[in-house]
């Protein structure tokens, strides 16, 4: 570990922490409905969807909303990629993407997962890309951000179930904070040469002689709202390791920044929108604290390097000419710092792009990866998704302070009570089950392990980060595992829409539940939501529902490779 | 036909949440009724 490497780990931390007041005061002004400069954008749609901008959703519409919205959109995908040679802008003259990925695609972008099973340079037309992927950038975003803003409206409405208008949320979403804040980051990128044209396919001579051909298209504006929407599905198979979509030190760490971006404002906007802004920093502090401890430990994991290499001889020494530790699976330009913290960032929330090959990290550093998506990315998270998923730990958190002294738990003058425990457990059960009972099958059948690269440990591995990454609508990849098959096209697709919408589901009602009641003044008995008791509580409780969900599996896989590794065994 | 079937799937998977919706709804009304219930009883001697 070097110096150099734990300050850009630092400065990255208070930049995240920087941005979290600004831009969260500008999100509760904008959830509000008290920012207003573009109203004449937004009542021409209003008038064409049939809206009513005016009407307060009871939480079951808000959901019913949500959910057709999602499932045309989902369709309509689906049908583009499976007839896009016979539309326009597709000057490589692309066939028809196959029925099983075409779902999975679909799924994919509709959910925010963004899981890739192709090669977007040599699958996706330019019309498919940009207004169909493009489109699920920006919607599945803004689908995340009004489910949270529903569920904090809960905490602070005694208005019978009602938490907001859907289709409000949704274009004041998209308007006001997405397309502003990925022009800003696309024009950026272009500066940093990033590639952004129309143009087909180039090919070149190289140096030595051979043909190369370098695949072009509109790069920087998907790559912006990649990062600002968490989203991660990468314009070229190799992600932002590619020089086109990630082309310098600085729009590596920009990118990062933007992950992190509205995901931390969030939680600010928290604390002024149910206003107690203690309680939103204890939330971000729990939240940091867990992204410091993942970093941490990815950190030293990879400049530690493969304990094999060096028992053979080899130099993993950090030196002036040599970046030591484990440079396998890493692009040079950004060296172990950066690629550890990009991976830290992009599975603490649910973004999924990369830098860097996770499959190719040490044991440990793979290890964190993976439960920081299993852990639910409740660690600042997915725009929105984040948010909603720690709130449902603060019940959890708040429910068991509660059984801990004998009192009814309350959180934010609303009472904890069976239903509104049972809403939250469903969310954490269901999340579960799909990553666990999906893992179990595939390594029991055929098709699931004919995807296998490698054996033993590592293997398992493959197939647990798969099902966590699609579940968790994370999308990035551990690599290694041949996804683009009959079966695990269905099943991985299968798998994000239950991790989106079966956990979207009881998540409202919860909002609902607590919507119905009225706030009651908080007394001796109320446990105190600010502070450092709750802040270490509710990472205790994060960590520990995870431990007991996840380390069975965790410890088939990455823990023991780790000590088999240390022994001299490679997978 | 494997169209069919993806498309038929992914129109019964969102009328299941669709059906999700309309449970968690009557269990959060089913809750409300057992705790009012429990929370008269509660103090009864």
């Amino acid at each position: 570990m070097t110096a150099n490497g734990w300050l850009q780990i630092l400065v990255f931390s208070a930049c995240v922490l920087a941005v979290a007041k600004p831009l969260g005061v500008y999100l509760v002004r904008v959830y509000d409905g008290s920012l207003g400069g573009l109203r004449a954008v937004e009542r021409p749609i209003y008038r064409l969807c049939g809206v009513d901008p005016a009407e307060d959703q009871h939480w079951t519409r808000y959901a019913t909303s949500m959910l057709l919205f999602s499932g045309v959109s989902m369709l309509l995908t689906y049908l583009v990629l499976r007839v896009q040679h016979h539309l326009p802008l597709n000057p490589g003259h692309l066939a028809a993407v196959p029925a099983r990925q075409a779902f999975e695609t679909a799924a994919s972008f509709t959910t925010n997962t963004d899981w890739q099973s192709y090669a977007g340079e040599s699958t996706m037309s330019y019309l498919a890309q940009a207004t169909q992927l493009a489109f699920h950038n920006f919607a599945s975003a803004a689908v995340g951000m009004a489910v949270a803003m529903g569920l904090v409206r809960g905490l602070t409405h005694r208005s019978h179930g009602r938490i907001g208008n859907f289709w409000v949320d949704l274009v004041r979403g998209t308007l006001y904070v997405l397309l502003p804040l990925s022009l800003v980051l696309a024009l950026f990128l272009v500066q940093q040469g990033a590639i952004q044209n129309l143009a087909p396919d180039v090919h070149v001579t190289t140096l030595e002689g051979a043909s190369q051909t370098l695949a072009m298209g509109p790069v920087a504006s998907q790559e912006a709202i990649k990062q600002i929407g968490t989203n991660g599905g990468g314009f070229f198979n190799a992600n932002a390791a590619h020089p086109f979509e990630n082309p310098t030190p600085w729009t590596n760490f920009w990118s990062m920044l933007a992950i992190f971006l509205i995901p931390s404002a969030m939680v600010y906007a928290l604390g002024r929108m149910v206003g107690d802004t203690r309680h939103g920093w204890s939330v971000w502090a729990a939240m940091f604290a867990l992204f410091l401890a993942g970093a941490s430990t990815v950190y030293w994991a990879e400049a530690r390097g493969n304990p094999i290499h060096a028992a053979r001889g080899v130099d993993v020494a950090t030196t002036d000419t040599s970046p030591g530790g484990n440079m396998e699976g890493k692009e040079v330009r950004f060296g172990v710092a950066a690629s550890a913290l990009y991976a830290v960032v992009t599975t603490d929330a649910s973004c999924g792009a990369v830098n860097a090959m996770h499959d190719s990290f040490t044991a440990l550093g793979g290890l964190v990866p993976m439960l920081n998506i299993q852990l639910g990315e409740v660690v600042f998270g997915g725009v929105g998704a984040g948010l909603y998923g720690m709130l449902v730990f603060v019940v959890l958190t708040v429910f068991i302070a509660g059984l801990m002294v004998g009192r009814t738990p309350e959180y934010l003058g609303k009472k904890i009570r069976a239903r509104e425990v049972q809403m939250a457990m469903l969310y954490v059960l269901a999340a579960a089950a799909s990553i666990l009972v999906f893992s179990a099958v595939s390594v029991l059948v055929r098709p699931g392990l004919a995807g296998l690269n490698n054996a033993g440990p590592h293997g398992l591995s493959e197939i647990l980060y798969a099902f966590s990454s699609t579940t968790g609508n994370n999308g990035s990849a551990f690599a290694g595992l041949t996804g683009s098959t009959y079966y695990y096209n269905t099943t991985l697709g299968a798998s994000m829409l239950v991790g989106r919408f079966a956990l979207m589901v009881p998540l409202l009602a919860l909002a609902g539940c607590l919507a119905e009641q009225r706030a009651v003044p908080e007394s001796a008995g109320t446990f105190p939501v600010s502070g450092p008791l709750f802040t270490g509580l509710l990472v205790g409780v994060v960590l520990i529902v995870g431990a007991l969900t996840f380390f069975p599996a965790l410890a088939l896989g990455p823990v023991v490779e780790h000590f088999l590794t240390g022994a001299g065994a490679l997978f | 036909m494997i169209d069919l079937a993806y498309v038929l799937g992914t129109a019964a998977f969102f009328a299941l949440m669709l059906a999700y919706v309309r449970a968690c709804d009557s269990l959060g009304r089913a809750g409300t009724t057992a705790g009012a219930a429990a929370a008269t009883s509660e103090h009864v001697p």
